[in-house]
Parts: C-alpha cells; structure tokens; sequence
C-alpha cells in the first residue's frame, strides 16, 4: 500500500495558538493540521517555537490564545488548557530533546512505566501480588517485550538507563513512548546528537513504527536530509508564526522558507 | 563456584520476575529465615534478644518505611518518629477502648491513623521539593509531639505523660517473654518486608522511582503526580506507625512521647543512607549496622581498656560514637552513596566470579 | 495596658527573631557560594561558643580568647571545605545536605569530646534586664540584652552586605554564587573562595554562638538552634543577607505572639512548633521564599 493511500482525516488540529513568556512570544497565532498515520514534520530556526509548539500539544505549556483540537472516538475534543497527564490519557506521547528517562531505573523498568495508563490494579492487590495484579504485570511484561524486540533493545534490558550510551537511550525513550500504544506520538529531535549510523537506524525505527504501529508522528528535526526523506508533510516556524506548510516539494522550492531557514535549495 | 546461575534459564516472564531469581539466593534466604525463626531464640540469650534483636527488627521496618518515602519515591522526611509516635499512641488507644479488636486488628488500625496523619503532612509535597520539603516534615514531627503531649486523650488523661503499654495477647495468647516477642515481632516484620518488596517491583514502584527520578517526565507520560506522592506518603506512614507500634509494645514496654523525638527521625534516616536508599535489603542492612555499631563499639572499649589499663569515660565512648556516626555517614555518602545494600550487590558479583579473578 | 504589653511581647519576639537571623547568616553565606545547605552550622555555633567560654575559664584573656577562637573556627570550616564538600561536589544537593547531617554529628561529639559535656555560662557584660528608662516612661519591658544582640547583628549584616557589594572578594564571592562555571571560567579560583566563604561562616557562627550562648548558656541544644533557623531561611529565601533579617524578625515575632496568645487556648509549647507551620503554610503560597528566584522547571 502506497504510503499516500493509508493518510487518514484530520486527527489533531491546532488553531490559532498564541503563547508568550512574560514579554517573549514563543508562538503567534499559528494553525495546522494533523492527518491520521501521517509523518508530519516541524522544522525552522532555533528559537522558532518548535519545542513550544510540542509542549503545547502535550499540555506542558497552556497557549493564552488559541485552541487544540483532537479527534478521540468520531468526536471533536477541545482544549487549550488540559495538563500532560490528561493528554497522555488520550493517546498522546512523546519524546524529549533532552533524554526524560528515569535514570534509576532499568530499561525494562523505564518501558513498563509507559503501560502505567493501561494499569488497573491498585496498591493493596500489587502488595499482595496475586490474581489481577500478577496477571497484569504478566500480561503487560509481555506487550512491553514486544516492543524491545522491535527497537532492538533486548541486550540491555535489564542495565540501568544512567550507564546506557546516549543513542540507546534516545530508543529506550522512543520505546517507553510507544508503550502507551499512542495515537499521535510527538518526537522532539529524535536525532540529535547521532551520526549517520544511528540516524539511519532511528529513521528506520520511526517509519517502521508508522507502518507497523500505524501511529501518526509529529517531530522536530534539522537534519533536512531526513525531513525531506520520511516526512509526508512539513511545517516550517521561524520567530513563532508559521511561514510554510505542505509536502517536502513544496517547502523545498518555498522562497520565504529558503530564506530564513533552509538557505539554499534543497 | 559455588554461586553460578550457570543451567538456570527463566522460560516465564513469571519466572524473571521472582523476588530471587537466583537458587542460590532462595537457598540463602531460606536458610536466614530458619535460622531467624528457629535458631536464634533458642540460642541467644534473653538480652540479646530483647535488647538487640527485637529493636533491630523494629527499626528495620521503620527504615523500611522511611525509605519507601525517600528511597524509592525522593520525597524526603524528616518526621518518620513523629508517624512511629502516631502508631504507638492509636495503637495504645484502641486496645484500651476497643479491647474486642485485639492487637494485630488494633496493629493494622494504628498503621492506617499513622497513614491518614502522613497524608495530611504529605500535601505540602505537591508544591515543594528536596530539602523545603524537609522543612515541612519537621514541621510534623515538631507539631505532631506537641499534639500527643497536650492533648489528653492520647494519652489517656495520665499525669505524668507515660503510659504503661498493655500486655501482647493473640487470641488469649499471652507474648510475655522476650522470645514470644521477638518471634512476633520477626514474623511481622518479614510479611510486612515480602509486601513492600511487591509493592516496589510493581507498578506502584515504578510509579514512585519515576516521581523521583523526574517528575515532570513522570507527569508527561501519565502518572499521577498526586496519587502516587500522597500514596508514598499513606505506605510509608503506615509501615513507621506498625514499627512504632511494636517500638511501644515488644520493645519498651512503655508508650511516651519522649521515645520518638526528632533524634528517631535522625537515627531512621542514617539508617537508610547506610543501608542503601531505594533498597529493601538496605533497610535491614543499616538497622542492622545502626543497632549493632554501638556494641560493637563498647566491646572495644573494653578491650582496649582492658589492654592498655585504662578506664576510658562513658562520655568519651558516647562522644566518640557520635564522632563515628557522623563520619561514617559522610564517608558512606563519598565513596558509597547507595550503601551496604550496593556493597553487597558488588560483592555478589565478585562471588559469581570467584574463584577466578574476572 | 493591653497595648503596651502587646509592644512589649512584639519588640521582644522582633529581638528574638534578630538571634535566629545570626544563625541564619551562616547559612545564607554557604548556601549563596557554594550551593550547600549546611546543616552542621548549629553544630558551628556551638563549637564556636565552647571553645570560647572554655578558653575564658581557663583563664584567657578576653580578646585572645576571641581571637584564637576565630582562628580556630575559620581552621574548622577549611577543613570541612576540604574534607567533606570537596569530594562530593557534583552530588545532587539532597547528598550534600545528608553529609551536613553526619558533619553536625562529628562537630558536636568534637566540641564535647575535646572540652568536656557540662554546660557553661558566659557573661559578656551585658545583662539580661529591662531598659530602665523605657521600662519607667512606656511601662515596656525590654532586655538591654536583646538591643545588644540586635545592635551586633546590625552591624554584621551592615559589614557583610558592604562586604559583599564592594569589595573584591565579594564581588568574587557573588559570581560563584551565581555559576560556578563562569566564576572559573573568568578566572576565580574557586577553592579559596569557598574556603573564605567558610572561614566567614565560621566567624558568623562565633558570634552567634557568643550571642547564645551568652543568653542561653552554651549546652549541647545550642546545636538545635539550626533547626530554628530553617523557617527564617524558608520565609527570607536562601540565598539572601537581608531575607535572613527579615525572615527571623518575622520568625521571632509571629511566635513570641503566637505563644503569648495562642498558647494559652491549646495548653502552652506552641512555640516548639508555630515558627515551622507558618513556614510550611508560607512554602505553599511561595514555594521559593519571600527574597528567593522563582524555580522554572524546564523539560
């Protein structure tokens, strides 16, 4: 199936977001949309808003003005205010630029805190750890194994994440994430920091996640190469506002993009 | 040699997850537990067993409690004697007025006012962190000493403020020997520690690891940042009130205030950093040490005082074990910061290995 | 009257508050250079005020006994510099306060173990008895001690804050504070200045520790008085010379009154516990302080 074919309708829609910091505007009125299974990139300067942008969607930040909307069970759900806890209970997840793992703990450990919202037991059942708890943790043991098998993580599985390298740990991050099986995952710079190895290696995890998984992906990314490789559709920031949004062909030969960002053509 | 897992292959993720993995370890545990039931009331004598082996015991749960709070979820208190007074004073108080209850219920019930009382002293920790929220559970442990003292009813309206604890009676059972109370006291203690362990390996664990570890991180990905800290808070208070429970009732006999002074709340602490935060071994292993260091050290004294005919001062002695303690935990801190419980990991690494060098 | 007394019981706890700020100093001046809560500054305090009324009985002069003192405090606090935050400099701040405990520990089985467990008084000329012409004209009773106390504590802040806005070293002593890095990066050499940041912290001990001691007698629960200290650094933040002032100026009235007022409706020894409620009560409205930096947590 051709990757054009599997792009579904609008799954998350920001429109008109507005968020300033005292007197720094990170973001001004900027809208876009999201298709289900779609790879749709952010790109732009540093200080464009990017990271913002994210934070947003996930509820770390809340806009002053403007709306998120997401589409949860055929309905339309608004919010510009709900916190990173309730976005997560509605299927999104995401990574960060600076690895958030739990340091104390092992891989394995790290990828089962991502189940956490799919956990029903409760402390006095886990204490005594039999019937629903033990079955749970079984049953999730065995969905989380799943995923390290398919980010090539078992031989670390159980070394704490503070020893790992920093390109394990970027696929512990991105496997915890995809252990909440989300809808719409957000990937902040999933690439930073790798050589061309591990680049290849992280854009094979993430387009076989958005086959395989079906999920739709958000990400911040500079490398154009990559953008311009896995993306379906690309938004380009610069200083807060929107200034280019379409397919890769589109953004490469778009003159205010060339300019502000990508410096020649692509 | 002896300690290889060489043959044992987990088939289950059941299997994998077993508190000791290893056959070796099973067989080790099981043998402490042997000798610990078994062995040591009928060979020790009644001072050690009361003196040393039953407070060991005791701490080793409130240590336990303590470092659920601070070892696995980082939130850091400095009230764990003011909780273990909680447990105490209930559990004198629904003997005394709900005598048909008997002492376990009256045990558990104790443990659940403790908890109620630590949830309380535990909202502050939605706003403050790290050592602002010491602050906070000193201002428990201060407060909460304070209330016992004042307000009568704890303490049953008794004029001088010390009470004397009940009898220990199981189902007409009388625990009246140091051995009766001991064994009660161990048998506690292990279900309590086999409840905790499972509690830290499951979700629960890994939920309070991630509020330490990084909290927004946690909140990110969907654990409730509130739930699980007033949750540390309600477990924790609960296993320090038990232990202070028993602190009051197989211990000293009596149920005073000036039993869990800020000094308590001290001691649990250092107990942990010994120990090994974040570790249920930890816990034992730095009551252990905490119990046991200040015999060790008077035999020394003795000794050296015997050797070089020298009467060396009791304040000599405390002072220098004060000098000892404190060291020990900078020392600790510097070359160990996770504890004896890492110091044993190591050295079961290196037993695996040996007798060959790597 | 009424009022008169409410003056009396407001000037008295305001005095007060001003000896629970000299402690505070101490506090101020390690955590704002070196980023450590220390802890075992009430042990300082105590050692400081032990050494000295034990040089004074032993028949030293007054100002040697002052100055061998100071010498012996500042030796102190370039040890401890040296020995225990040294080696555990890139710890997380939690590590470091627990090594501040067991130091508090050592100091005091120190003190004790070098002179001895019995408490001391120490009198330094000045009485603890009532302003004689305030007490005749405004019928307030207020303790020439506590003017002394307070008039000291004037003049040490006045010293440190010119210190540290004027003078070299404090201007050094203001970058470390604010990032080590580029304090070492533009040339500071770090060490000495944390070993003179202690060695003025071991000099603010003294003369708290003369302070209490002198009011309280110097015993082993002087070493306590840093518990006390901990809701005035919470109310006048951490990092700030005149938050300290300020926070145990409130620390000391809230709970004089508090415990003159209050007290009697709930059976007295409200002030074991007052000063640490107003503390938490405040955090939770304030979480840094009332001179402190907002905390942003960045993901």
């Amino acid at each position: 199936m051709s990757r054009d074919a599997r792009i579904g309708e609008t799954l998350l829609s920001v429109e008109k977001v507005s968020l300033a910091f005292g007197g720094v505007k990170a973001l001004q009125e900027v809208s876009f949309d999201v298709r289900e299974h779609e790879v749709r990139a952010i790109i732009g300067p540093n200080g464009a808003g990017k990271s913002s942008m994210l934070n947003v969607i996930n509820g770390v930040y809340h806009p002053q003005h403007g709306t998120i909307r997401l589409r949860a069970n055929g309905a339309w759900k608004e919010f510009s205010d709900m916190d990173p806890h309730e976005a997560a209970a509605m299927g999104i997840a995401r990574t960060f630029q600076n690895i958030a793992l739990f340091r104390g703990m092992t891989v394995l450990d790290n990828v089962m805190t991502g189940r956490n919202l799919k956990m029903r037991s409760n402390f006095l059942e886990q204490a005594i750890w039999v019937g629903r708890a033990r079955r749970e943790e079984l049953d999730h043991r065995r969905a989380v194994e799943e995923i390290i098998d398919f980010m090539e993580i078992q031989h670390i599985r159980k070394t704490p994440v503070g020893r790992l390298p920093y390109g394990l740990q970027k696929r512990v991050e991105l496997a915890r994430a995809l252990a909440a099986e989300p809808r719409l995952l957000l990937l902040d710079e999933p690439m930073a920091g790798m050589n061309l190895e591990e680049k290849q290696d992280m854009c094979r995890f993430v387009l076989d996640v958005n086959d395989h998984y079906g999920t739709t992906i958000v990400l911040i990314e500079h490398d154009m190469g990559v953008v311009m490789d896995i993306s379906d559709r690309v938004v380009v920031l610069d200083y807060g506002r929107k200034i280019g949004d379409g397919t890769p062909d589109d953004i490469r030969g778009n003159q205010a993009v060339i300019d502000a960002y990508l410096g020649v053509a692509h | 040699m002896l300690y290889r897992e060489a043959g044992q292959f987990k088939s289950t993720y059941a299997a994998d997850q077993q508190i000791f993995p290893i056959l070796q370890d099973r067989i080790g545990i099981a043998l402490l537990l042997a000798a610990a039931f078994g062995v040591v009331p009928l060979v020790s004598n009644e001072y050690w067993l009361s003196a040393i082996f039953t407070p060991l015991l005791i701490f080793s749960l409130a240590a336990l409690g303590l470092n659920i709070l601070t070892g696995y979820a980082g939130q850091i208190s400095l009230g764990t004697a003011a909780f273990m007074a909680v447990g105490a004073f209930m559990a004198y108080n629904f003997v005394l007025r709900l005598p048909w209850l008997g002492l376990l219920p009256s045990l558990v019930l104790a443990g659940i006012c403790a908890a109620a009382v630590g949830i309380v002293f535990g909202l502050p920790s939605l706003r403050i962190k790290g050592f602002y929220l010491a602050v906070a559970t000193l201002a428990c442990q201060f407060f909460v000493l304070w209330a016992i003292q004042r307000i009568g009813w704890f303490t049953n309206y008794s004029p001088t403020g010390v009470i004397t604890a009940q009898n220990v009676e199981i189902l007409g059972y009388e625990f009246d020997s140091p051995a009766s109370k001991y064994l009660l006291t161990l048998a506690i203690v292990v279900v309590m520690a086999l409840l905790a362990k499972n509690l830290m390996r499951s979700e629960t664990g890994r939920a309070f690891m991630a509020v330490r570890d990084m909290d927004v991180a946690a909140s990110v990905i969907g654990i409730p940042m509130m739930k699980t800290k007033l949750l540390a808070f309600a477990i924790s208070s609960f296993y320090c009130g038990v232990a202070g429970a028993l602190y009051a009732y197989t211990y000293l006999g009596t149920v005073e205030p000036e039993a869990f002074t800020l000094d308590l709340s001290f001691r649990i602490l250092f107990m942990i950093i010994i120990g090994g935060v974040g570790s249920i071994l930890g816990s034992f292993l730095g009551a252990a040490f905490i119990t046991l260091l200040p015999i060790f050290l008077n035999r020394l004294y003795g000794l050296i005082s015997h050797a070089l005919q020298v009467d060396i001062s009791h304040a000599i002695v405390s002072n220098v074990e004060l000098m000892i303690f404190g060291g020990l935990i900078i020392f600790f801190l510097i070359v160990e910061p996770h504890g004896l419980a890492r110091l044993w990991q190591i050295a079961k690494e290196k037993l695996r290995l040996w007798p060959f060098p790597h | 009257m009424a009022v008169s007394f409410f003056f009396e019981v407001l000037i008295g706890g305001l005095l007060a508050g001003v000896m629970y700020s000299l402690v505070a100093l101490g506090f101020v001046l390690i955590y704002k250079a070196s980023g450590v809560f220390n802890f075992a500054q009430g042990a300082m305090v105590f050692f400081a005020a032990l050494t000295f009324v034990s040089l004074l009985e032993k028949g030293v002069n007054f100002w040697i006994a002052l100055a061998i003192t100071l010498a012996v405090m500042v030796v102190l606090g370039v040890a401890i510099e040296r020995i225990v935050l040294r080696p555990l400099v890139n710890q997380p701040p939690i590590t470091l306060f627990m090594a501040t405990i067991g130091l508090t520990f050592v100091v005091e089985g120190l003190s004790q173990l070098v002179w001895g467990s019995q408490p001391h008084g120490l009198d330094l000329g000045i009485q603890d008895v009532p302003m004689q012409w305030l007490l005749d004209t405004a019928n307030i009773n207020i303790s020439q001690f506590d003017l002394f106390a307070s008039g000291i504590a004037a003049v040490l802040v006045a010293a440190l804050a010119l210190f540290f806005q004027y003078t070299r070293v404090g201007r050094a002593l203001r970058a470390v504070a604010d990032d080590h890095q580029a304090a070492l990066a533009v040339g500071i050499p770090l060490k000495h200045i944390w070993a003179i940041v202690w060695a003025v912290a071991g000099f603010v001990a003294l003369v708290a520790g003369l302070m209490w001691g002198s009011r309280n007698g110097v015993q082993y629960s002087l070493t306590f008085i840093a518990l006390k200290a901990l809701p005035v650094l919470i109310l006048g933040g951490f990092e700030s010379i005149p938050g300290a002032i300020v926070g145990g100026l409130i620390v000391g009235a809230s709970e004089k009154l508090a415990e003159v007022y209050v007290g009697p409706m709930v059976g007295g020894g409200v002030e074991s516990w007052f000063a640490y409620v107003i503390a938490l009560l405040f955090l939770l409205v304030r979480p840094q302080g009332l001179f402190g930096e907002k905390i942003i947590d960045r993901v």
